[in-house]
């Protein structure tokens, strides 16, 4: 029965983020989700569950608050989780994220047969966590993956590259990333959440990991960017209409 | 050598990240590397481009992955210690890239928008887009290597120059990789490429039926433009192809006009039309975000709105 490995992260949406004076960041009425691509790839862990058996674990690094994350996490089919937190988790690197993703899986995860991650985070969307995962762990590395099915002990994988599709095989445990286009998560329902509430969640703190912990690159600024218009609102009546036309005439591309 | 380094998988990337590297080149008083697959830019086109020394990636094994060339890739880089390594923003570009950062133990600026170098601090500065576009990331490395990542056609193709020389070698063959294709399907070309349209169309989610995207490719015809497409439409109802899905995610495109039908204006959307000219809107919501980001807007149903628009231009 293999064992399938979702990594997950809780994020902030970024639909609520305003620009604050001075071009900062405001965070000030933000709420928090599980990253959109995250979602695809428990989805598929769970979906390769219910397929051939096993068992699936989510494996997410954060802040203490994220725990509300980890309970989104289970509420998706998932079976037990891993939480590796502490408050100065808050704005870890690509490479300090799979530091501690990697010793994780490594020292508690014994045996697996996947892991799939999304093609990158909602907030970041470096899309370096899963590559640079597979590579700590020396597991073989499939990104970007619109169609997953696993047989005995090989993944085949359908990976979308620029110049069309390459279909994959690789020896198992390996690990994948997913395209948004690979399923459609589920959206929990108030069972799944009661349920959620019952499945083993073990903690590890900071304190427990021995790996080396600094960041390879160093974010010096993070600021708003213009995507502000004018934002001139007509209304859907003649009126509206001819001045929507005299605008794009204007633009210069009607004539 | 050290220096400038870039790893290309094709004729374009290598011409597009040797510009890059060649600019940065002369900031830092470093030499250039140019790291090619065998069969796309050849040592001559590289040398006349500003490489100081090309390598060229062994041939592969009609199964064998791109990404089996890391191993090879890594031990140069051992060997010759960069300060900075480029490769495209492109699917096996993005993989190659992290993979590459891993096994060097060094830092990565993902989808780099703006790259220098600071002679002053003798460092370099980068930026990239975050939270799906709201956010520009300022980065800086305090170690090298530092490996970035390009977004294809964001950088100008380095022009040939007169005279240069350089020196080539040919890297040994790497071993097998642990995975194989075993199949090629090549992109059918069913989409045209948005990303020079100088009108785009972009229908949302706000169509009910895939037949009624025949409103939009109306609308796209009379301004003389294309169609695109959110990402709902393209891979989660997959009524139009991806290469029309606009976004970070997908295409970024750069019109001088660019008209949201039925769009909500999600920012990891909204930031793929960032370079366009002017940007408007129909859509029913009078709150929905895309009104704030566009130059005008109707606040209408675009099912009744369209066709009187397409009727006015037509007078």
């Amino acid at each position: 029965m293999p064992t399938l490995i979702a990594c997950f992260k809780w994020v902030v949406d970024e639909a609520y983020i305003r620009r604050g004076p001075g071009g900062a960041l405001d965070f000030s009425s933000v709420d928090y989700k599980i990253g959109e691509y995250d979602r695809n790839a428990i989805e598929e862990a769970v979906r390769l569950r219910d397929a051939g058996g096993g068992s699936v674990i989510g494996v997410t690094v954060g802040v203490p608050e994220s725990a509300k994350g980890v309970k989104d996490g289970l509420s998706r089919g998932m079976d037990q989780a891993f939480f590796v937190s502490d408050p100065s988790f808050r704005d870890l690197e690509p490479s300090q994220t799979a530091a501690i993703l990697a010793e994780v899986i490594r020292t508690r995860i014994p045996q697996y047969d996947l892991i799939a991650c999304g093609e990158g985070s909602s907030d970041l969307y470096a899309q370096q966590v899963g590559p640079r995962l597979a590579e700590l762990l020396g597991i073989p590395c499939v990104c970007f993956v619109q169609k997953l099915s696993l047989e005995g002990g090989t993944l085949r994988a359908e990976r979308r590259v620029e110049d069309g599709v390459e279909v994959v095989e690789a020896p198992l445990p390996a690990l994948v990333t997913v395209l948004p286009d690979i399923n459609t998560p589920r959206i929990p329902g108030v069972k799944d959440t009661l349920m959620a509430g019952k499945k083993p969640v073990t903690a590890v703190t900071k304190e427990e990991l021995t790996g080396r912990l600094e960041g390879a690159l160093k974010t010096e600024a993070m600021t708003a960017s213009r995507l502000e218009r004018t934002g001139e609102k007509l209304a859907a009546d003649a009126a509206g209409i001819a001045r929507f036309v005299d605008s794009l005439r204007k633009s210069g591309w009607i004539t | 050598m050290p220096g400038v380094w870039i790893v290309a998988e094709t004729r374009e990337q290598a011409y597009e990240l040797l510009g890059a590297a060649r600019a940065l080149a002369r900031d830092m008083g470093a030499a250039v590397t140019a790291v090619v697959a065998g069969g796309s830019a050849t040592p001559g086109e590289c040398i006349a481009r500003g490489a100081d020394e090309v390598l060229v990636l062994a041939g592969l094994a009609p199964g064998e992955p791109f990404g089996a060339h890391l191993p090879v890739i890594e031990q140069e880089a051992r060997g010759g210690s960069p300060e900075l390594i480029l490769l495209s923003a492109t699917a096996r570009g993005k993989e190659t890239a992290a993979r590459l950062a891993a096994r060097l133990g060094c830092g990565l600026c993902s989808g780099c928008t703006a790259l220098a170098f600071d002679r002053e601090s003798r460092s370099l500065r980068m930026e990239r887009l975050a939270y799906g576009g709201a956010a520009i990331q300022k980065l800086a490395a305090p170690s090298t290597p530092v490996i970035v990542t390009v977004p294809p056609r964001s950088v100008e193709p380095a022009a040939p120059l007169e005279g240069r020389q350089g020196r080539t070698r040919e890297l040994p063959a790497p071993p097998p990789s642990a995975v194989k294709i075993v199949e090629r399907k090549p992109k059918e070309k069913v989409a045209k490429d948005i990303t020079e349209a100088r009108v785009i169309v972009c229908a949302g989610r706000g169509f009910e039926r895939k037949e009624d995207l025949a409103l939009a490719r109306a609308l796209a015809d009379a301004l003389g433009g294309e169609l695109g497409a959110t990402r709902p439409v393209t891979e989660e109802l997959h009524w139009l192809p991806e290469d029309l899905c606009i976004g970070l995610s997908g295409v970024q495109v750069k019109p001088e006009l660019y008209v949201g039908l039925g769009v909500s204006g999600q920012v990891q959307h909204m930031t793929g039309v960032r370079g366009a000219k002017v940007v408007c809107a129909v859509n029913r919501d009078e709150n929905a975000p895309i009104f704030a980001l566009s130059d005008f807007g109707i606040v209408g149903d675009l099912y009744d709105v369209v066709p009187k628009i397409l009727e006015a231009l037509r007078k």
